[in-house]
């Protein structure tokens, strides 16, 4: 079993390393004209250069931290608002029809909306990502809560817990799985708006530094920045991976 | 002999002062409209193992329910240990029927083990002491850092006894314990909680659908008629303890009782 995991890393590797290839291959015989599409060489050079001028990086930061402050303020509020209206019945269903009209509303939608209430601040980011990762946590969160076995409930009332060790040691460990697949949700969607944020409000950060290197053809480093990205969207979704792993390794351990 | 005692204080019935484990008084219980208990008057002695029969819809698992202060009678009292039931008590231990939900997945054996005693207050120094004895009295030992979903039914129900037993319960109410485990396995642990009881001088209050298994357990097996459940037949078991699988089960008065208590259930659910 592990060879085969071997083999399909390797083979993985290979796929995008032919990908690369191509375009590497592509911009040599200059299919696409170079103010367009810099090979992957090109891109490269600008991105060590970016890096190590401190200039990307500080870009990079930039965009982690205000992808992490929006999540990290979306998962506190899902999870704390999730599990009230998770554990009433009497909230669930009053809230659950309007829950299913703001839930589809595209978060960028709201910008314009954050923009006239705060401005093109860093509040104001902060608020668009944080609404927008806020529904795929809120929803899990609710449905975690809302799926708890009835009969723990009563264990925990048969070994008269208390209220708050009800939460903590029976409800929240139950739901932790929904809570985390929908945190992973939450963050993917976090980076998006981080993004989208940058451009639309000329914050500091990736999303900034791609708009101005495609507006002043400065065609590598907007490869550069995008590279970066997706970079970070992988590391960061492997990171929650890996924690998920951590957390829920009682869900592998079946006979 | 002691037991035998406690059989003519348990038979005086509603009547028992002081001594009765657990008593119901005149218990009726309703549940939208229909009633489930009428008039349910019963008293267990210490240490007695009393075991309740009767066709579905008896109310069997209501009056342990009711005994464990988990549902509160319309009217009528229950008293254990002498005292109203209030609510759950840690005195009073419940092991549900289905074991695979009572038990907390993402813990391990000794972390469901621990949550009893987390519950009682048990400082956490001393906790894996107990822990390890615990499991070790259910045959566990060994079996610590599994978690429940890499355990069999049987070792299951084994770990959910013995967090029960983690409460230091004077009273266990098992409600259809072993119903799911197959044969085997069902008598390995029949055994075990009989000497458990034994050993602990707990009462027990032991709810089944299977005759055999109530004569082969109980002091006395109590028949419940349903639609309102009510006492139909209280049959006393006078078989010798310590009882045994193949001797008790082919004794004459092991199958008089069972042949009474078939007629019995046959004419409740006729």
């Amino acid at each position: 079993m592990n060879g085969r995991r071997v083999l399909w890393l390797a083979g993985s590797f290979l796929v995008a390393a032919g990908f690369v290839w191509i375009w590497q291959w592509i911009a040599d015989h200059r299919l696409i004209s170079p103010v367009f599409l810099p090979g992957p060489d090109r891109a490269w050079a600008a991105l060590v250069k970016g890096m190590t001028d401190g200039d990307l990086t500080e870009k990079l930061f930039a965009t982690i931290r205000r992808m992490i402050y929006g999540w990290l303020l979306a998962s506190l509020v899902g999870i704390a608002l999730g599990a009230a209206i998770g554990t009433s019945k009497a909230l669930r269903e009053y809230l659950a029809p309007m829950f299913e009209f703001l839930r589809p509303l595209p978060a960028s939608a709201i910008i314009p909306v954050a923009i006239a209430l705060l401005g093109l601040s860093d509040p104001m980011a902060l608020a668009v990502i944080a609404f927008g990762s806020l529904w795929p946590v809120l929803l899990a969160t609710i449905h975690g809560f809302s799926a708890v076995e009835p009969r723990l409930y009563e264990v925990g009332r048969a070994l008269r817990l208390s209220r708050p060790a009800v939460i903590f040691k029976i409800a929240l460990p139950s739901a932790s799985p929904d809570i985390l697949a929908g945190m992973r949700l939450g963050l993917t969607v976090a980076l998006i708006l981080s993004v989208v944020c940058e451009m639309l409000a000329g914050r500091d950060g990736l999303g900034n530094w791609i708009l101005l290197s495609a507006r002043s053809f400065r065609a590598p480093d907007l490869y550069a920045g995008v590279i970066l990205l997706g970079v970070l969207g992988y590391v960061s979704s492997m990171a929650i991976a890996a924690v998920e792993h951590r957390l829920l390794i009682w869900r592998g351990r079946a006979r | 002999m002691e037991r035998a005692d406690l059989h003519g204080l348990a038979e005086a019935g509603a009547c028992a002062v002081g001594a009765a484990a657990i008593e119901f008084h005149n218990v009726d219980l309703s549940y939208s409209g229909k009633p489930i208990l009428a008039g349910l008057s019963l008293a267990v002695g210490k240490g007695e193992i009393v075991c309740v029969i009767g066709p579905s819809g008896c109310g069997k698992t209501t009056a342990l329910r009711v005994a464990g202060g988990l549902i509160k009678p319309d009217s009528g009292s229950v008293k254990v240990g002498g005292k109203p039931v209030t609510g759950p008590r840690r005195d009073v231990a419940i092991v549900f029927q289905d074991y695979g939900k009572a038990l907390l997945p993402w813990r391990t054996a000794a972390g469901n083990v621990s949550l009893a005693l987390e519950a009682a207050g048990t400082p956490a120094r001393q906790r894996k002491e107990r822990i390890h004895a615990l499991l070790e009295k259910v045959g566990l030992h060994g079996h610590a850092d599994k978690y429940p979903t890499e355990m069999s039914g049987g070792m299951q129900q084994r770990l959910q006894i013995a967090r029960c037993l983690a409460q230091e319960p004077s009273v266990l109410l098992m409600d259809e314990p072993f119903g799911a485990l197959d044969a085997m396995t069902r008598q390995t642990l029949q055994d075990e909680m009989l000497s458990i009881a034994a050993e602990t001088g707990a009462t027990v209050f032991f709810v089944t659908h299977d005759l055999e298994e109530a004569i082969y357990l109980g002091d006395r097996v109590i028949g419940l008629l349903p639609n309102p459940g009510r006492i139909g037949t209280i049959a006393k078991v006078t078989l010798p303890r310590p009882r045994n699988q193949l001797e008790t089960r082919e004794m004459a008065e092991f199958l008089r009782l069972r042949r009474a208590l078939f007629d019995f259930i046959g004419k409740a659910e006729g």
